[in-house]
């Protein structure tokens, strides 16, 4: 294994906790799957279309998403948005994933 | 179009149809809307080509791993840890005690029988073909059920049941279960597959099988489970490698049934051949014949006797090495 398939390994794990982070973020105010994909990968989040929407599914199944069809449009598109139960677990998230990433950086950046 | 319609369709029920009733619809209504705004994004106003449609869906991948995304990780393995490192441990024994006996009783069936090499070469194989897939299946479907009934082999995690360090004495080292698992499994072929092996050479008639090899093979389901008894103990001894009282307890009960199963079988059931009995009257004088006769007509309560002993035997020595810790 080369260093970049090595790095690229690391990434992928390193994402897959993150990405739930985002969907759920970003969710606060509704969204269909394919536009968090595209929104995701302009943000220099690659996101694979196959990979977001089941987890969309299973946050649905956990309560933490809300969905609901929306005809009014040319194509029928499912919206999701963030329930309230899902709210207090970003917020709670978002600060834990704020203070690990001061320390991990303060250890990554610590001087020899 | 219909043709690309269809490719689309074909492909949204490969995902879908092992999904629960209740969310497949919506699934693939979810996932239609998603391939429509991947096409509309690449073809713009025109319309798709198969080609188009074939790159779309190639990069929402195989339709199986799509599937496995939606569904999650509960419940795809068959055998999952802790079961897996056992399960290959026990398989590779028991693959190799059963080809190893098949190999045995078969080589010897080449020397006491006169058929040409190459019928004895192709019985060999599919025996040892029948006897390995058989063995396989056995082993497999055994630990299946342990792990979808999560029949505890190891304890949760918790400082106070950590196991002390065991004294040497208390340990059970590996080759003592492995030999049991062998020994077991070659009780089993020998008369089950091998039982012309128990002969007495008796002139004039020649070799003459000591046990009724048709009886023998008729109960073949009790051999069985005697060496299921036997074989099921060998694994928790394997899977604890000490002395402690869930080996204990395994092993009263595998010893008792294995009893209860010897005293049933060998009081109702003769097994010994008749012929084997006529043919050695004739070796002796006319008035020990009898008495001969009675020797052997009780050579079933000798033999259930010397089980009988062996097996309380290795549970008195099983209670003792485990209450010695």
């Amino acid at each position: 294994m080369n260093t970049e398939e090595i790095v690229a390994g690391w990434m992928l794990e390193l994402r897959r906790g993150i990405l739930t982070l985002i969907a759920l973020a970003q969710l606060r105010k509704p969204a269909y799957g394919y536009h968090l994909v595209k929104k995701l990968n302009d943000n220099a989040i690659p996101i694979d279309a196959n990979t977001l929407y089941p987890l969309l599914r299973r946050l649905e199944g956990q309560g933490l998403l809300k969905s609901q069809w929306n005809t009014t449009e040319a194509k029928p598109r499912k919206y999701y948005e963030i329930t309230p139960e899902g709210l207090s677990v970003l917020e709670k998230a978002k600060d834990e994933y704020r203070a690990f990433s001061q320390h991990v950086d303060a250890l990554l950046e610590e001087p020899l | 179009m219909n043709d690309n319609h269809d490719l689309i369709e074909r492909y949204l029920y490969a995902v879908t149809r092992r999904i629960s009733r209740k969310n497949r619809e919506d699934v693939a209504k979810e996932l239609r809307g998603l391939i429509d705004d991947m096409l509309a994004e690449r073809c713009g106003s025109l319309p798709p080509t198969e080609k188009d449609i074939r790159v779309v869906l190639t990069e929402l991948g195989d339709p199986q791993e799509l599937y496995e995304k939606y569904s999650g990780d509960s419940g795809k393995r068959l055998i999952g840890q802790p079961y897996y490192s056992a399960y290959l441990l026990v398989l590779k024994i028991v693959l190799f005690a059963t080809g190893f006996g098949l190999l045995v009783s078969g080589l010897l069936t080449m020397l006491m029988d006169s058929l040409p090499w190459y019928a004895l070469v192709g019985q060999l194989l599919a025996m040892e073909f029948q006897g390995l897939t058989s063995a396989f299946a056995i082993v497999t479907l055994m630990f299946v059920f342990f792990d979808h009934k999560r029949i505890p082999v190891l304890q949760p995690f918790n400082f106070d049941n950590l196991p002390p360090v065991p004294k040497k004495k208390a340990e059970i080292p590996l080759w003592e279960p492995i030999a049991g698992i062998v020994f077991s499994l070659l009780f089993l072929l020998l008369f089950l597959v091998f039982p012309q092996v128990f002969s007495v050479y008796l002139e004039p008639t020649g070799w003459v099988p000591f046990f009724h090899i048709e009886t023998l093979q008729n109960h073949w389901l009790i051999l069985v489970l005697f060496s299921v008894c036997g074989v099921g103990r060998e694994i928790v001894c394997l899977l604890e490698r000490r002395y402690n009282r869930k080996v204990l307890a395994v092993t009263l009960v595998s010893n008792i049934l294995s009893a209860l199963l010897a005293i049933w079988w060998l009081t109702r059931t003769f097994l010994l051949n008749p012929d084997f009995l006529t043919n050695i009257a004739v070796l002796f004088a006319e008035d020990n014949t009898q008495v001969l006769s009675a020797l052997f007509q009780n050579f079933q309560y000798f033999f259930l006797g010397v089980m009988l002993f062996a097996l309380i035997l290795n549970t008195c020595a099983c209670a003792w090495k485990t209450l010695k810790t």
